[in-house]
């Protein structure tokens, strides 16, 4: 495959990058890798081209690890100090300590990773920006530890009846709308 | 081990890979945990598999480093885990299809590996891997979030399953890029394993879901099997339609490889990757009567550091070679003799 911005040379890295869940796959050369990055716009991985031969580099770096911190350390962090926010609110946020693991937020944008599990209660708000461009999604759907399945599977049924009920309005069928409404009720009476 | 047994789709499938990324509350993560602190992590999680008939407990961090960058070239751990400096562990049940590395870069990432394309089993075996740790050990998880994870790009499901394709028809046909650029708008990646659209690359692809978060294993799972069963069955339809002369001539060149194969003295590991493909597309096109499980296994032994561990006072390129070109004749003598 050919390098995208100068066509000339075989592609050897590959720049993966999400935001807000639009993808984008950008295939260069080692020249226009290195020239990107040293203007900044783009950080080589561990992609194609590596010292070792073809064979050795087949496994010896797992591309995917390297876009992930890729991923988090891009300025994703960008939106945490907007100049939209007040200069007392952006001190008070970037006051606020880990209580566990003493993480500060500017660490965090640094690093790209959480110090602990508890880093994400008490960043939790300015994270979630963050999170959804990474995702395109910002909320848990799937399995769940033991001490919260029961309540994890209520919430997972709710999910699919939701989908369902507009399903079921999208194809006019009122009536089958109408039972899962009363069924979303009952078991959201019970949560 | 994955790379002895007969897989689903083999033709075209190499293996299939679940790993979940799991941590422990009230326990920082890497580079901000203590050796003490490490080592608590390594006890109490082996203290859930420890007596428990089949588990093995390895101090990954006492091993000689070719032997932890041997575990890497076969894909049994991730090469940041092979380089890692401090405590670590690895713990696999007795057929070798579970692997947990501990204290990767999260506190637990537990890892299946299947032959050939098996989505549901690689699946199954890591969540019954995972329903032992889980009530022993205090999990990680907000209901928000999902599994808290190091990194803010594995969570949710903590989720990432991959499958190997060999895919030297689709690259031959230059599909690939295509096939990028789609995967991509489906929240999945490629990732090539040498240099793309080469005679080097040996054809193969790794496929894996991207996200993590507001996906359930269920869905992430059965989009995969959906995408990836489309690339198999397009592989197979380009394999198809090779037309008689470039089947003959790729019969020559295939049989020409096992001639390499059999009998060359020394064999360095950029030409046996494209020896393997090329014998590789054979047998799975009935070219010649060689399981494509042979093949594999073939090349996962023949991966330098894992020549190395294997073989004794081997430290040369040279000698690397030799001893390469050792373990493929024994490797294809045993399946000629099989036959
Ligand atoms: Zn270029
Ligand atoms: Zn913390």
């Amino acid at each position: 495959m050919l390098c995208e911005r100068c066509k000339k040379k075989e592609a050897t890295f590959y720049y993966h990058e999400n935001v807000n869940g639009n993808e984008k796959t950008y295939s260069l050369c080692s020249d226009c890798a290195d020239e990107l990055e040293k203007k900044g716009e783009f950080k080589k991985f561990g992609g194609f081209a590596s010292e070792l031969g073809p064979f050795e580099s087949l496994f010896a770096g797992d591309p995917f690890e390297h876009m992930e911190a890729l991923l988090s350390k891009q300025d994703l962090f960008g939106s945490l100090f907007a100049p939209t926010k007040t200069r007392q609110l952006a001190e008070r946020i970037r006051a606020k300590k880990c209580p566990l693991c003493g993480m500060t937020l500017s660490d965090f944008a640094r690093e790209g990773k959480a110090g602990c599990p508890t880093c994400y209660e008490t960043f939790a708000d300015e994270l979630e920006p963050t999170i959804g461009r990474i995702h395109g999604r910002t909320a848990h759907s799937g399995r769940a530890p033991l001490k919260f399945r029961e309540k994890n599977e209520m919430k997972n049924r709710i999910r699919v009846l939701e989908a369902e009920q507009k399903e079921a309005i999208r194809v006019e069928n009122y009536e089958r709308a109408a039972e899962i409404r009363d069924e979303l009720r009952s078991l959201r009476g019970n949560a | 081990m994955w790379y002895r047994t007969k897989g689903r789709e083999n033709d075209i499938a190499v293996s299939t890979r679940v790993r979940l990324a799991r941590n422990l509350n009230g326990y920082p993560f890497d580079g901000r945990l203590t050796e003490e602190k490490a080592k608590e992590i390594i006890g109490n999680v082996w203290s859930v598999f420890d007596g428990k008939e089949g588990w093995t407990f390895t101090d990954f961090a006492s091993l000689p480093t070719v032997e932890r960058a041997s575990y890497a070239e076969r894909h049994i751990v991730s090469p940041d885990f092979a380089k890692k400096a401090g405590p670590c562990a690895l713990i696999s049940n007795e057929e070798k299809s579970v692997y947990i590395m501990v204290l990767e870069e999260d506190h637990l990432r537990i890892q299946a590996i299947t032959a050939g394309f098996d989505l549901a089993g690689a699946v199954q075996a890591v969540t019954e891997a995972e329903q032992l740790l889980d009530g022993a050990l205090d999990i990680a998880y907000s209901e928000k979030l999902g599994y808290l994870t190091h990194c803010p790009t594995n969570l949710g499901t903590g989720m990432r399953a991959s499958v190997m394709l060999h895919l030297p028809a689709y690259t031959g046909a230059g599909g690939i890029r295509s096939l990028q650029n789609q995967l991509g708008k489906l929240g999945l990646t490629i990732r090539g394993m040498a240099g793309e659209g080469t005679a080097a690359s040996g054809g193969l692809y790794q496929i894996s879901n991207q996200i993590t978060l507001g996906i359930t294993e269920d869905e992430t799972v059965s989009k995969l099997e959906d995408v990836i069963g489309q690339i198999i069955a397009k592989e197979r339809e380009l394999r198809g339609c090779i037309s008689r002369e470039s089947l003959d001539n790729l019969s020559d060149r295939v049989m020409r490889g096992m001639g390499v194969m059999m009998y060359a003295t020394r064999i360095g590991s950029a030409e046996l990757i494209s020896l393997y493909s090329d014998v590789r597309l054979g047998a799975a096109l009935n070219l010649l009567g060689l399981p494509t499980e042979t093949l594999d296994e073939m090349l996962m032994r023949c991966m330098p550091n894992t020549i190395c561990t294997e073989h004794e006072g081997v430290t040369t390129p040279a000698d690397r070679d030799r001893a390469r070109a050792a373990v493929v004749k024994e490797i294809l003598g045993r399946a000629n003799s099989a036959d």
